[in-house]
C-alpha cells in the first residue's frame, strides 16, 4: 500500500528513491510504468494524465516513452543480445524510428549503445544465458535506452552486482541519460549508491499509507 | 508478426518438451489422415474394380459374398453354377455380352481364372477402361495363359515363360497340375485392380488339368496326358460366376428377378453398386470406430500441448514481465502462448502428413501385393484438408486455456512476477 500527496520529478533529473523492501517501491514502480493506476489522485508523466488512459493505452505509452531495467533476468534466454536489445522497436513505432534517426539500422544502433555500455565484440555473439550477471545488466540497460524513451526507471538494478561494479554501472547510466536526455528514477535500497545522485527521496517518510513502514 | 517470431524463438529454446509435444501430434495426424487416406482409397480400388458390368450372376448365397469372390478374388464360392444355366441366361435376348468365371485354382500365391476371350473384350475397370496387353495379346492354344502386371512383376514373367497352376489355393507339391504346364502369352497393362494379380487362362484350360482328378486329387490310372486332354470334350461342367452386361439398363431387375427365380438350380443375380453400397454398410460400422478412434488420438495428443504449456507458464512469468515492460499488451502475451499452440500444431500437422507420405510410400508395394489395393501417394484430399482443419481448429482451441492462463497471470503480475 502507498499513500503519499505529491511527488514530482522534474526533466531530465536523476532521481535515487530509497526505501526498504515493503515500503511501497514496486507499487510507485508499477504506477509510474502505468501497469496499475492509484485508486485515487493522478499520475501526469510527460504531460500525459495516466490515471485517465485506459489500460491499452497506458502499454503503448509505456512502449513509447519509458524504459525500464529488472533488478536481475532481464534478458529473454531466447533471443540473440542484439534482439533483446531491439525489442522495445517491436512494439514501439516511435522507440523504432528514433533509434533508426540514430543509426541506419536498429542492430547497428543496437550494437552502437551495448559499445557504450562497454559490450561488444565477442560479448554479442554469445547466448544471453552465457553472459555475467553485470553484463545481463549492462545489455538490459541498452535495451532500456534503445530509442530514446524520455524516462528511464531502474528497479534495484545494481543489487545483484559486486560493490565496485555498482557504482560504475550507475556512472554508465548517468552518462546515457545525459546524452538522450532521460530522466532517471532509481529505486534502491542501497544507500551507498545515494551520494552519486542528485536527489534523494525516502520511499518511508513519503509515505502515509497505515501499516507501511 | 512479432509476436509469431517470438513464439518461434521461444519454442526453439524449449526444443526437448516442443520436440516431443510435436511427436505426438505428428503421430497422431498421422494415424488420422492414414486412417482416411486407407478408408478413401479402399473404396476407391474396389469401386474402380468393376465398371459396366450391369449384373453378377453366381449359386444362390450372399451379395456382398458373391461379390467378393466373383470380382474381388476374395474368399471361394460354397457353389458353382451350372454351364447350362449360364448359356441359357447368357442367350438371353435382353443380354448384350457375358464373361464366365471358373475359379479355384492358384498359382504361387495368384488366383487363375478360367474364362474366355469375352474377358477381354467386355470387362472394364476404373471409368470404363478396357483391358490393354502391355505385350502379348489372348490366350489361343489351350495352354497359353494371360497374367496381370503384379504377377509379371512379381514372378518376372515375360511372354513365352512357363507355369505351372496348383490345385486350390495353397500351392503345395502334391496337388499340382504340373502335367499341363502353361506358357505366358500375354501380360496385362497395370490397372490397379484384382486382375493385376490374376492368371488368366481359357475355360477348357481349367477342364483340361483337372481331367482325370477327382475331389481335388488325382486319380491314379485316369490320368490323361497334356496332348490327349486336347482331344476330349472340354466344355465345363460348372463355372463360378458370370459378369453380364445388358442391352439397356431398363432390363436390369427384370434379368435380376429371371435369374433369381430360375427353376434348373438355385441362382443369384446382384448388381454390383448395390452389393457395394451393402459391404459398405457392413465395413462402414469399423471404419468410423476407427475414425472416431484415431479422432481421440489427436485429442489426447493436443492434450499433450496443453500440458507442456501450461506446465512451462509459471517459469515464464519473469518473460512475460520482461514483455510487459518493452511494452506488450496483456493481449500480446496471450497471442505470444496462444500462437505457439498454433504454431506447433501447424508444424505437427505438417510433420504427420510428411510421415504419412513417407510410410504410405515405403508401404504402397506391400499392401498392393497383400491386399491388392492401391493407394495413392497424392496430395490431400478434400476430405482430408477439413480433418487437418479440424484438427487445427482444435488445437487453436487447445492454446486458448494455456494462453488465457498467461494472460491472466501477466495481468496479475504486471512488472512484479511473483516467483
Amino acid at each position: 500500500m502507498l499513500a503519499f500527496g505529491c511527488l514530482r520529478i522534474g526533466h531530465g533529473e536523476r532521481v535515487f528513491v530509497e526505501g526498504p523492501s515493503g515500503s511501497g517501491k514496486s507499487t510507485l514502480l508499477s504506477v509510474l510504468a502505468g501497469v496499475v493506476v492509484p485508486q485515487s489522485g493522478s499520475v501526469d508523466i510527460l504531460d500525459t494524465p495516466l490515471h485517465a488512459l485506459r489500460a491499452t493505452h497506458r502499454d503503448r505509452f509505456r512502449a513509447d516513452h519509458i524504459g525500464y531495467v529488472f533488478q536481475q533476468f532481464n534478458l529473454l534466454p531466447y533471443l540473440s543480445v542484439t534482439e533483446n536489445v531491439i525489442l522495445p522497436c517491436r512494439f514501439s513505432s516511435r522507440r523504432r524510428a528514433r533509434a533508426l534517426a540514430q543509426s541506419s539500422s536498429l542492430e547497428s544502433e543496437a550494437v552502437r549503445l551495448l559499445g557504450h555500455l562497454d559490450m561488444a565484440g565477442e560479448l554479442l555473439q554469445r547466448p544471453v544465458v552465457e553472459l555475467s550477471v553485470g553484463q545481463q545488466q549492462r545489455v538490459a540497460a541498452a535495451r532500456a535506452l534503445m530509442g530514446a524513451p524520455e524516462l528511464l526507471i531502474a528497479d534495484e538494478p545494481t543489487s545483484s552486482l559486486d560493490a565496485d561494479r555498482r557504482s560504475a554501472f550507475v556512472r554508465l547510466l548517468f552518462d546515457e541519460c545525459g546524452r538522450s536526455g532521460a530522466t532517471l528514477v532509481f529505486v534502491s535500497h542501497d544507500a551507498s549508491l545515494e551520494p552519486l545522485f542528485e536527489r534523494t527521496v525516502r520511499l518511508a517518510e513519503l509515505n502515509q499509507a497505515r501499516g507501511a513502514r | 508478426m512479432t509476436i509469431l517470431r517470438l513464439a518461434w524463438h521461444s519454442l526453439r529454446n524449449r526444443r526437448l518438451t516442443v520436440a516431443l509435444t510435436l511427436v505426438s501430434i505428428a503421430l497422431s495426424v498421422a494415424l488420422l489422415v492414414g486412417v482416411e487416406r486407407l478408408r478413401h482409397e479402399t473404396r476407391n480400388s474396389f469401386s474402380s474394380t468393376v465398371s459396366g458390368t450391369d449384373l453378377i450372376v453366381g449359386a444362390r448365397s450372399g451379395p456382398v459374398q458373391l461379390l467378393l469372390y466373383a470380382v474381388f478374388r476374395i474368399g471361394d464360392a460354397t457353389n458353382n453354377l451350372r454351364w447350362q444355366s449360364y448359356r441359357a441366361i447368357a442367350s438371353d435376348r435382353r443380354v448384350a455380352w457375358s464373361v464366365p468365371l471358373s475359379l479355384g485354382d492358384s498359382h504361387r500365391g495368384f488366383r487363375v481364372l478360367g474364362t474366355n476371350g469375352d474377358y477381354f473384350r467386355y470387362y472394364r475397370y476404373g471409368r470404363s477402361q478396357p483391358l490393354a496387353f502391355s505385350t502379348g495379346g489372348p490366350f489361343d492354344d489351350l495352354y497359353d495363359a494371360v497374367v496381370g502386371a503384379e504377377v509379371a512383376d512379381k514372378l518376372g514373367y515375360r511372354i513365352g515363360s512357363e507355369l505351372i497352376v496348383a490345385h486350390g489355393g495353397a500351392d503345395v507339391g502334391f496337388a499340382r497340375h504340373d502335367d499341363k504346364p502353361f506358357r505366358v502369352v500375354g501380360v496385362l497393362a497395370r490397372t490397379g485392380t484384382p486382375v493385376d494379380r490374376t492368371v488368366h487362362v481359357s475355360l477348357a484350360a481349367i477342364e483340361a488339368i483337372h481331367s482325370g482328378w477327382q475331389s481335388g486329387v488325382p486319380i491314379p490310372g485316369l490320368q490323361v496326358s497334356a496332348d490327349a486332354a486336347r482331344q476330349r470334350d472340354l466344355t465345363p461342367q460348372t463355372i463360378t460366376a458370370a459378369l453380364i452386361g445388358l442391352k439397356s439398363k431398363v432390363a436390369t431387375f427384370q434379368v435380376q428377378r429371371m435369374v433369381n427365380e430360375y427353376r434348373d438350380e438355385p441362382l443369384l443375380a446382384i448388381l454390383p453398386g448395390v452389393a457395394l453400397n451393402e459391404l459398405w454398410r457392413l465395413v462402414g460400422v469399423a471404419e468410423n470406430a476407427l475414425l472416431v478412434v484415431s479422432g481421440f488420438v489427436v485429442v489426447v495428443g493436443l492434450f499433450g500441448m496443453l500440458t507442456a504449456l501450461l506446465a512451462g507458464l509459471n517459469e515464464r512469468r519473469r518473460e512475460m514481465a520482461i514483455l510487459r515492460s518493452v511494452g506488450a499488451r496483456p493481449m500480446h502475451v496471450f497471442a505470444l502462448v496462444g500462437g505457439e499452440a498454433l504454431l506447433l500444431t501447424v508444424l505437427g500437422a505438417l510433420l504427420g502428413l510428411l510421415l504419412l507420405l513417407v510410410l504410405l510410400w515405403f508401404a504402397q508395394p506391400f499392401i498392393a501385393s497383400r491386399f491388392g489395393l492401391f493407394i495413392a501417394v497424392a496430395g490431400l484430399s478434400q476430405h482430408e484438408l477439413q480433418l487437418l482443419a479440424a484438427v487445427l481448429a482444435a488445437g487453436l482451441l487447445a492454446g486458448v486455456v494455456p494462453a488465457y492462463r498467461a494472460y491472466r497471470l501477466s495481468l496479475a503480475d504486471g512488472l512484479s512476477p511473483r516467483l
